[in-house]
């Protein structure tokens, strides 16, 4: 290294050129992200806008869970991204290949193993600690969207904690059908103040966000509304009193890798018209295979035991 | 063998690029220069939708998407979106703009002339087959006029408020940061005038189309008479930031259209009301459809009973080319957690929750 003393140049003075910022978006732009998930997290529940800005992933394809994820993301962090459940689906693998292009983490397919967790429709089997966020996709926003498809006065029915048309249509399913058919996206009361549509997760995750540990952002690019279920809040599914919320029946599914019972499984039609069923929640299987083999961490403690009995107890009835 | 994740579905979206690359051949600077001379309309219907003025980048957008439109204006929206706001230009007239084309349908002749300009308007709609075959090609030379046309043209809309026919406007003075910008801010209802414009001027213009056909076609409260059409050169004006100097920083293409309607006001002194469409580029079809919906919209404001094409919130979230397209194409993603969901609940009120024939399921009778 030569010591000639020199006025330095402007180019030297530059730090090096990148033809990206960190995480791709402006600082300013992950300013305004974080601060609005702070306001998300003073008010758990509330629907909080955004600008939500463009991405290079298609609007729909989780660019508001992207967003949220390049805001909080830091090099210490490691990451994981699941669609469906799934670490290797097509869109999962490649938000994950963008976000890591873009930051250079450490990524796993090991939900306990994560700082964060990027999700479309899942939330993991094992239960998530303290140090994590749970950034779930969101198509729509909108709980009431079913109810009132304009959402000026949606808003406004959420100032005044006016629920009573969720009410009614739950129990017009309950007249017609004899139960409540809500599949996926159960509206769920959070901290008893505003209903969220928990994005569509299956009523199996739902009960998973009630005093969580981890932290939740679901946000939503498109519709540019995020919210937050903070941790160790109280969410709870809309249930009557003597009808109550009733998580997929997974009772008689085994999943045919792994021999786990009680999980949320994929169903695999098969060619005699029988079915397989399959751990959804993709890493889980993975680790309990891997364990097995003497390869890797045995897997922690699931929020739904070996009988399908939940973590809270009482919580489900 | 350890069950691997996160490694097909990599390997195959990889591939699947470079599939689509490979039959749309090579992308060459020479494909994108040659893009960029060949099809300006359709350059500017991209940059529009965009809103970003850049024919080079929009011509490299419409050839690394094989021209795919709906990819090419997200593939710029995507650019767009991390460039820095460096300064902001100053306000255009109307009456300032370096004007090639406007007409009036309101009036036989208005202050300063019809001038028909560059338009396929009264072409007569038959191939030209003959270019395929080397005997037809041709080279349009247009006549130039004995004594050349006026670079600017007042506004109608102008003489209209003179004579009284239209409302005074108070002008919004507000200028750079202070204008409301709706890629920096969420939308909000009811929208901010501005906002409610930049909306329009970056809709998808198919969307607008048909949002604006169906008030034109019967679903209006108004009929839409084409009070002023025009197709121009804007300068962007902008102050040196060190030196305080005006100076151009160039011209880009824009279109706007203002739409009048009759008998607006109060029923003693009717008076006419405008709607207003801008957008980047010259697209006439679109900023015609979009003022008759801003005319919609701001009657509507006033007006009991509404069709979706008049109230901002369903004209400017379903005209959203980037956000409807996306969520459109997203349906191709896997949907099976939500479905199995939904298979849950119907195999319940069906009264075998294990499915028919599935194990630990009845026999169905």
């Amino acid at each position: 290294m030569t010591a000639t003393p020199s006025t330095p140049t402007l180019k030297d003075l530059a730090h090096q050129w990148q033809d990206h910022s960190y995480a791709f978006l402006d600082e300013s732009s992950k300013r305004e992200l974080r601060r609005t998930m702070l306001k998300a997290v003073a008010l758990p529940g509330y629907q909080v806008p955004y600008a939500s800005r463009e991405v290079p992933i298609a609007r729909g394809w989780g660019t508001g869970g992207l967003q949220a994820t390049l805001s909080l993301i830091g090099p210490k962090d490691t990451l994981k991204v699941i669609d469906q459940g799934a670490d290797d689906s097509v869109n999962a693998a490649n938000l994950r290949r963008f976000v890591s292009r873009m930051t250079g983490v450490a990524t796993t397919t090991d939900a306990t193993a994560a700082t964060l967790i990027q999700s479309r429709h899942r939330v993991p089997e094992e239960i998530l600690g303290e140090r994590q966020v749970l950034v779930l996709q969101v198509p729509d926003p909108e709980p009431l969207r079913s109810v009132e498809p304009d959402i000026s006065i949606a808003r406004q029915m959420h100032a005044d904690a006016d629920y009573g048309l969720m009410w009614l249509k739950l129990y017009e399913q309950l007249v017609r059908y004899g139960r409540i058919v809500q599949g996926a996206s159960y509206p769920s009361l959070v901290h008893g103040r505003y209903v969220i549509s928990p994005s569509p997760i299956p009523r199996w995750d739902v009960p998973k966000l009630h005093q969580a540990r981890h932290l939740t952002i679901l946000s939503a690019g498109r519709e540019k509304r995020l919210y937050a279920v903070p941790p160790y809040t109280d969410v709870r599914p809309l249930e009557f009193d003597d009808i109550p919320y009733a998580v997929e029946d997974q009772s008689g599914h085994t999943c045919f890798r792994t021999g786990v019972t009680q999980k949320f499984m994929n169903e695999l039609p098969q060619d005699d018209g029988s079915a397989l069923f399959e751990l959804s929640d993709a890493g889980y299987g993975e680790k309990i295979l891997n364990a097995a083999e003497g390869d890797g961490p045995a897997p922690e403690r699931t929020y739904f035991n070996d009988e399908g009995r939940f973590y809270h107890d009482g919580y489900l009835k | 063998m350890a069950y691997v994740a996160a490694r097909g579905g990599e390997n195959a979206i990889i591939e699947s690029e470079q599939l689509f690359h490979d039959l749309n051949g090579p992308l060459t600077a020479e494909k994108v220069r040659v893009i960029m001379e060949t099809v300006p309309y359709l350059l500017d219907r991209v940059m529009g939708e965009a809103s970003l003025y850049a024919p080079e980048l929009a011509a490299l957008a419409i050839a690394q998407s094989g021209g795919e439109l709906y990819e090419a204006a997200l593939l710029l929206r995507a650019y767009r979106t991390t460039q820095p706001r460096l300064e902001y230009a100053a306000v255009t007239e109307q009456g300032e703009m370096l004007t090639v084309r406007r007409i009036s349908a309101a009036f036989k002749d208005i202050p300063g002339g019809q001038v028909l300009g560059p338009t396929l308007d009264y072409s007569h709609r038959v191939l030209n087959l003959g270019v395929l075959t080397g005997e037809g090609a041709v080279r349009h030379e247009a006549t130039p006029a004995p004594e050349a046309a006026q670079p600017t043209y007042p506004a109608l809309a102008d003489w209209q408020r003179k004579v009284g026919l239209l409302p005074e406007v108070t002008p919004d003075t507000r200028t750079g940061h202070s204008v409301p910008d709706l890629t920096r801010e969420p939308l909000l209802f009811p929208p901010a005038r501005a906002h409610e414009l930049q909306g329009l001027a970056r809709a998808d213009t198919g969307g607008l189309l048909t949002l604006g056909y169906s008030i034109m076609r019967g679903y209006g409260l108004i009929h839409p008479t084409v009070n002023e059409v025009r197709l121009g050169y804007a300068e962007v004006n902008l102050t040196h930031p060190a030196t305080g100097v005006a100076f151009s920083a160039g011209r880009v293409r824009v279109s706007q259209a203002e739409i009048v309607t009759e008998f607006a006001g109060d029923s003693k002194t009717p008076e006419l009301a405008l709607g207003f469409c801008a957008t980047l580029g010259w697209n006439e079809v679109k900023v015609i459809a979009g003022g008759t919906l801003d005319m919609n919209m701001q009657k509507a404001a006033d007006h009991g009973e509404k069709h979706p094409a008049h109230t901002p919130e369903f004209v400017l979230y379903h005209t959203e080319t980037v956000e409807a397209s996306g969520f459109c194409i997203h349906f191709k993603l896997p949907h099976y957690v939500t479905f199995q969901s939904a298979l849950d609940a119907m195999r319940q009120v069906r009264g075998n929750p294990q499915g028919v024939n599935l194990p630990g399921s009845e026999v169905p009778a």
